[in-house]
């Protein structure tokens, strides 16, 4: 059963590997960069993602604004809350639910625009990151235009404290070593994301 | 499952018969050493084998340059070292065994069924490796039971434990029986511990009555009780514990051991010598080509008075003859060399040479007794004889006694086998070792020829006469004889000669090498060679009260009365 939760947006196009979420400015408090999405399709399926990127596109009374003098703070207020160009969200798809069963493979279909995407909390967190070996690592490592270790780092802190809150601190040592053993051929990547995994101060 | 020693320490990577296995360790570097007696489980057999090195490695070179401690927090560089830098052993693997299937398996019962029906006694026998285990195969320490099956247990008769493996401190056996079957050696370079654990050895040989001993003692240590010349301390003798089944004879009338008379003393006679024991003596004495020709000519002459004939002739005697020139008198040796058509110089020239040999006091023209013969009845008679040199402790002394000795010694057990073999009632003949210290004298490549020990360590097995090499310079003795020595046990050797001597004609060489180059001195010794199932570094026992204590008295070997009767001679 696909539990309900507060929608941060909705989707604006997709393909197989990720898609592009539009979103209020007044949800812009949900998502962050490196967290868990879902995004239900029907009651029995969902496909997961890693948001990426979080893109803010201006429009042309922002370009006139930015450049004016002495723009009283209801204007920027209401320039922000009320602007038609939404707040584009780049989600990587890392794997789907089917009956229950969680796959961290490519979902077979992606959601279909204006469906609504849902952060996942803790025990959704728990629930995806902790099936299986971490096979959803390949989708993130083999991504091109995405700061994989920045990505990784910023996962790897988010669904760490949510292992730590259900019971099971070790998860973090145990997806580094997955990390690793999948990094271990390419040093020069596997330093940057141990790098971004130490400043994140998650392994001490 | 819980028991340490059962927890793997590793997986087979990869590796060969002739590369030896390589194996990824699990576990801290530091848990385990190379001379290891390690265990592989793959299916249904058990590999046996030795590490052999230890080597650091990394995924990518990069990971073992840079100090990653010193870049991540530990947590991440803990993790990243165990993911990129490893340590792989290198195991060189000496016996297989098939032990039937894994309990658990799903076809467990069908298969051990099968397993019962192809070794009815529950055991299959070892074998020499002859394949390799599957990738990813568990590797363990070898536990007690392990060693036990291998190398024996200590429990059973005949297993006598000669130390105990390095880490875990389990017992190792050498089987004696198999010990006296074939020469066997003891090297080391000095100060390495030969002498004690040869003393561990005979006590052995000696408490479980394998066979009769023969200790050529050239620095008088065996007999009695000495002083350690490193730690000052005592040092029980052979004597001491087994007073009624170890007879020392002393050489020459009138020696004293270590301040004790001996049980009787030896002394040759003068037709005991023969020219061959002479001629043995060419480096000893420096002397000529021409020695073997002058020898012949005196023994043609005197037969086996040759040698009190020869030292009781005079050099340089002359006597006017009748026109009035100086000639050699009769009783010269010039005039014995003109007569037997031999050169007058060389005679003249043997017979100063020899006159080291004609002084000795242990040559006498009619011994009291026939010691000679004394000894080979005790030894047939199931005792043991520790031969101390006394204040006779020159190399000329210990070649000549030794070699005659031997040479008796041959002949005897020679004699008594081919009476055996002919099925004429004859008793078997008593197994006896020989055991000669300094072995190189004796047995280097230009004596090796001449004496009687090269013999013995070749061909003597089958008259029931083996030998018990001491040696610090096994380089020195000559090949032929090292190749046919059976159960070899060495200490610290430093010279790369030696070591290599030490190891000819074994399998997995280079692997042992520097192995023997590592031992600590004092402590451990590598049993190597075909009377020990496998090669392994051990620490060897201590020669202490305790040793005697487990030897004499929990171990102690039930004998009746006939048998002590026995051996002593009745």
């Amino acid at each position: 059963m696909i539990v309900e939760s507060l929608e941060m947006g909705r989707l604006l196009r997709a393909a197989t590997t990720g898609c592009i979420i539009g979103c209020k400015v007044s949800q812009i408090s949900l998502p962050s960069f490196g967290g868990l999405v879902r995004i239900p399709l029907d009651q029995r399926y969902q496909v997961f993602g890693l948001i990426y990127d979080i893109h803010i596109d201006d429009d042309g009374l922002v370009r006139q604004l930015v450049t004016a003098l002495n723009v009283p703070d209801d204007v920027i207020r209401d320039n922000r809350e009320n602007r038609n160009v939404p707040v584009e969200i780049s989600v990587l798809f890392t794997g789907y639910e089917l009956d229950g069963r969680v796959f961290h493979l490519l979902p077979p279909r992606p959601p279909l625009t204006l469906d609504a995407i849902y952060p996942c909390n803790f025990a959704e967190m728990v629930r995806f990151t902790g099936t299986g070996r971490f096979g959803y690592f390949r989708h993130i490592l083999r991504a091109v235009n995405v700061p994989i270790p920045e990505l990784l780092a910023a996962h790897v802190m988010q669904a760490g404290q949510a292992h730590t809150v259900c019971g099971d601190p070790a998860w973090t040592a145990r997806s580094t070593k997955e990390l690793i053993t999948l990094m271990r051929d390419d040093y020069p990547a596997l330093m940057a994301v141990l790098g971004s995994l130490s400043d994140a101060d998650i392994l001490n | 499952m819980n028991d340490p020693e059962n927890e793997p320490i590793g997986y087979i990577v990869g590796g060969g018969l002739k590369e030896n296995l390589r194996v990824r360790l699990t576990v801290s570097p530091q848990e385990v050493q190379e001379g290891s007696f390690v265990v592989v489980r793959s299916n249904e057999w058990q590999f046996y084998g030795l590490v052999t090195d230890l080597q650091l490695g990394a995924t990518d070179p990069r990971f073992a340059d840079e100090q990653s401690e010193a870049r991540f927090p530990p947590g991440v560089a803990a993790l990243l070292h165990g993911q990129t830098l490893y340590t792989n052993l290198e195991v060189l693997p000496a016996l297989m065994r098939e032990i039937g299937p894994e309990l658990g398996s799903s076809d467990y019962k069908q298969r051990m069924a099968e397993f019962a029906l192809k070794y009815p006694g529950g055991q299959s026998s070892l074998l020499p490796i002859k394949t390799v285990p599957s990738h990813h195969a568990l590797v363990r320490r070898a536990h007690a039971g392990d060693v036990a099956d291998i190398f024996g247990d200590p429990a059973d008769p005949g297993q006598f434990i000669v130390g105990y493996t390095r880490e875990q401190g389990h017992p190792v056996c050498i089987d004696l029986k198999k010990f006296v079957q074939r020469s066997s050696g003891v090297f080391g370079a000095t100060g390495t511990g030969k002498s004690f654990l040869t003393r561990i050895l005979l006590a052995g040989l000696i408490q479980y009555n394998q066979a009769s001993v023969l200790v050529l003692d050239m620095h008088n240590e065996y007999g009695y009780d000495s002083t350690s010349s490193d730690t000052n301390s005592r040092v029980v003798g052979l004597k001491t514990k087994f007073a009624s089944r170890v007879r020392v004879v002393g050489l020459g009338r009138g020696s004293t051991i270590r301040g004790q008379s001996p049980d009787f003393d030896l002394e040759i006679g003068e037709t005991d010598i023969m020219p061959a024991d002479v001629e043995m003596l060419t480096r000893e004495l420096n002397l000529k080509e021409t020695t073997a020709t002058t020898l012949d000519a005196l023994f043609r002459d005197f037969g086996r008075n040759w040698f009190h004939e020869f030292k009781n002739l005079v050099q340089g005697a002359t006597i006017e003859d009748e026109s009035g020139k100086n000639v050699p008198a009769n009783g010269s040796v010039e005039y014995w060399a003109r007569q037997a058509g031999i050169n007058e110089l060389a005679a003249v020239g043997l017979h100063s040479k020899c006159g080291r040999v004609f002084g000795r006091k242990y040559i006498v023209e009619k011994p009291v007794s026939d010691t000679l013969g004394e000894i080979i009845k005790a030894l047939d008679a199931g005792q043991h004889v520790v031969l101390s040199y006394g204040e006779n402790e020159t190399d000329l002394d210990y070649l000549l006694v030794a070699n005659l000795l031997t040479r008796r010694i041959r002949e005897a057990w020679e004699e008594r086998t081919n009476a055996f073999r002919a099925h004429d009632g004859a008793k078997e003949p008593r197994s006896l070792v020989i055991v000669v210290e300094e072995a190189h004298k004796l047995l280097n490549r230009e004596m090796a020829a001449q004496t009687t020990f090269s013999t013995i360590a070749r061909e003597m097995r089958k008259y029931y006469v083996t030998l018990l090499i001491i040696d610090q310079r096994p380089s020195q003795i000559y090949d032929e004889v090292m190749s046919q020595l059976g159960t070899r046990i060495s200490g610290w050797l430093g010279d790369e000669n030696d070591i290599q001597a030490v190891l000819s004609g074994l399998a997995g060489r280079d692997a042992l090498r520097g192995m023997l180059a590592r031992l600590q001195p004092k402590e451990e010794v590598v049993l190597l060679g075909w009377g020990v199932p496998m090669p392994l570094p051990i620490r060897s026992r201590r020669y202490d009260d305790r040793f005697w204590q487990e030897l004499l008295g929990h171990n102690a070997v039930k004998r009746t009365e006939s048998q002590i009767l026995g051996e002593l001679g009745y």
